[in-house]
């Protein structure tokens, strides 16, 4: 089995991200999977992407165009 | 009418940060790859490109690497002339083959190097540029810029009045987010250009004597919420920071955040005389042809064409000035004077939680206070000592650039804390016939007013609740310009019984330190005027009625901080604290009724 490399995109661990840590995924041809050195992930692209769309939750306020900041009527 | 200012910064850094080790990955390490240095330098070109077509000037700090390529000369001169930028000189970007092939290290952050070492540094890139461009720069910066490397830096080259001197509240958790391996502990700094003294770059100048000559600009204008909890790198006016952060929508490719970031900070001029303060600087490695993490390329150039344009939009309808780095010193010389503190009234603007917090930065303190905890303090920088923190290899500080705290929220809990023992939080309780309210538990808001040199919080009235007792009560913060101090207000309003009594407790936890890991305690002194307990983990506790003053002295942040009160039959008191819980307590308890006050003030000092 050949060693892992960096993916076409250099996706980090969709899982460590959400504890605030950004680690590079490294990549495993052979399987089709990236996986995180540091935790316990392993996952196809789609997931990954399924999972930082995941990442985004806690930002509800992410789409929002705030016009006064010190208006808390909305 | 108010004024927004924007610096707009570029490197030409020939190795950028990051680049190397993405595009380099599977290959043996060669900082001299012609097609990185070629690669470096179009990212350059193309953010030079997105400023200029909106309309906006640059400052351009070369870097020692882009002193030896012509053709980075040649732009920044031609730019010059052609558009008006600026021609600095930045001490990033020091890592390219004659830097390492001269220094025999690593090594890139210029805080951290001995002073021996900082000092031929400088006077060979400052040399090197001078060789290059007949003159030398007025700005200059890196991550951090350490007193003693301002001072050096002024003494030696006089012209030089602005600098990036630090990145706010990158520190620990900087390094978490990075699997422990990003070495930028600069914590407890402003937020906003200050003059740094000379005795802490951190620690603004109180007067000309501790004016260390040139005006500070942090490095990014962040998020002042979302930064103090979460990675700071994910949240300023820095759009791959915010693609880093993925506040973006992957579908449309918007970021209404940036801009809610931008809009923000714009609307701080309220808060502080009309002037308020931007600044974007963008290293090449973030602009990476293989693209930056989930984000290619086209984004990466994107959103920073959007960034560009978004200040170009607000330049054009008069919103906005932008200004080189030097321009901006002059200006912020005019406009602001030593104790004039900056203020910044914030809200969270991404997670939908309504929460808003206070900053105030002046040359005596940083606080911040949080309205989502009833106006309780949660941190607290003690500027007034101006701590000689000397910072690099050969010092006892070789990494750790952080302004020590007194309180951190987040380091060393707040309110809540497991099982026992306290965190670190100034606030008050409450209490009525053996029941208890913290005021960290009354989620409010606040509104910001100036009268003379007092700038004042007053927060909306919060309601607590007692089983037979309601009462309705207001907190006021007052920070009086150039008194190192805060005074608190506590005023009741009303009560369900206008002849009940409640008792209140006004209380700060403190300890001291840079990082989440506690610091020894051993050479701490508390005293209730002149009665004191050395302390010694020993649990002990000392109350007197009528106390003039309760203090704690802490010499290894050479600091003296107090509590003085005006209230009903108040009392005041210490508590030791002991190895579970190491920390101090100074508080006041009184009594109030309705309509009455109770005022307290936090006073900081400078120890010896």
């Amino acid at each position: 089995m050949a060693q892992a490399t960096k993916g076409r995109l250099n996706y980090r661990c969709p899982s460590c991200f959400m504890r605030d840590l950004d680690i590079d995924m490294f990549y495993d041809a052979q399987k089709e999977e990236f996986y995180c050195m540091r935790c316990q992930f392993i996952g196809s692209e789609a997931e990954v992407l399924r999972m930082n769309e995941m990442v985004r939750v806690r930002y509800k306020d992410m789409m929002k165009r705030f016009n006064d900041f010190e208006d808390f009527s909305e | 009418m108010d004024q927004f200012v924007v610096n707009i910064i570029h490197r030409p850094e020939m190795v950028p940060e990051y680049a190397e080790k993405v595009t380099g990955q599977g290959k043996t390490e060669d900082i001299g790859r012609k097609a990185l240095l070629t690669e470096s330098l179009d990212i350059f070109k193309i953010q030079q490109q997105c400023a200029h077509e909106n309309g906006l000037k640059t400052t351009i700090q070369m870097t020692y690497a882009s002193l030896f390529n012509d053709e980075a000369v040649a732009l920044a001169k031609e730019h010059h002339e052609k558009y008006g930028d600026e021609i600095a000189l930045s001490l990033l970007g020091l890592p390219c083959e004659q830097f390492r092939e001269k220094y025999k290290t690593k090594d890139f952050c210029i805080w951290m190097f001995s002073m021996e070492d900082k000092k031929a540094i400088v006077r060979d890139v400052f040399g090197k540029f001078y060789e290059r461009f007949g003159f030398y720069p007025e700005s200059t910066g890196s991550y951090y810029m350490d007193a003693d490397l301002i001072n050096f830096i002024k003494a030696e080259y006089p012209s030089v009045k602005c600098a990036v001197a630090t990145c706010w509240e990158e520190g620990p958790k900087a390094y978490h987010t990075c699997n422990n391996s990003w070495y930028t502990f600069m914590d407890g700094g402003p937020w906003a250009p200050w003059i740094p003294s000379k005795q802490n770059t951190h620690a603004p100048a109180a007067n000309e004597a501790e004016d260390s000559g040139i005006v500070a600009i942090p490095h990014l204008s962040r998020d002042l919420l979302a930064c103090y909890d979460g990675n700071g790198s994910n949240f300023g006016t820095h759009p791959q920071n915010v693609l880093r952060g993925m506040i973006y929508d992957t579908e449309t490719w918007e970021y209404p955040y940036l801009y809610n970031l931008i809009d923000q900070y714009r609307s701080l001029a309220k808060y502080n005389n009309g002037y308020a303060y931007n600044m974007m600087f963008v290293g090449p490695g973030w602009m990476n042809k293989m693209g930056r993490w989930e984000a290619p390329y086209e984004l990466l150039k994107k959103s920073y064409w959007d960034g560009c344009a978004y200040y170009g939009q607000l330049k054009k309808e008069g919103k906005l000035t932008d200004m080189t780095m030097s321009e901006f010193a002059d200006f912020y010389r005019q406009k602001k004077t030593y104790t004039e503190p900056e203020c910044a009234l914030w809200r969270d603007i991404l997670y939908g939680s309504n929460k808003q917090l206070f900053w105030y930065c002046d040359p005596y303190m940083r606080a911040g206070v949080n309205m989502d905890q009833g106006g309780a303090i949660f941190d607290l920088r003690p500027y007034v000592a101006k701590l000689e923190w000397p910072v690099g290899i050969g010092t006892p500080h070789i990494q750790d650039a952080s302004y020590p705290f007194l309180m951190q929220e987040k380091y060393r809990a707040g309110y809540f804390t497991h099982y026992a023992g306290e965190g670190t939080i100034r606030s008050a309780k409450v209490c009525h016939n053996g029941e208890e309210v913290d005021l960290c538990l009354c989620r409010t808001k606040a509104h910001f007013s100036q009268e003379g040199s007092r700038r004042i919080l007053t927060l909306d009235p919060v309601e607590i609740a007692f089983s037979d007792l309601t009462v309705k009560l207001q907190t006021v913060i007052t920070f009086a310009e150039g008194e190192s101090s805060i005074r608190i207000d506590r005023n009741i309003l009303e009560m369900s019984d206008p002849d009940a009594v409640v008792t209140i407790n006004e209380y700060m936890v403190g300890c001291y330190g840079t990082t989440e890991y506690t610091e020894d305690m051993s050479s701490l002194t508390l005293g209730v005027d002149g009665e004191t307990i050395p302390y010694e983990y020993k649990c002990r506790e000392l109350a007197a009625k009528d106390a003039g003053e309760v203090w704690c002295k802490l010499p290894p942040i050479d600091t003296r901080v107090s509590m003085v009160c005006e209230g009903r039959e108040k009392s005041g008191y210490i508590k030791e604290g002991y190895a579970f819980s190491p920390m101090f307590t100074l508080g006041y308890t009184g009594k109030l009724q309705d309509k009455e006050v109770f005022t307290t003030w936090l006073k900081l000092q400078k120890a010896d």
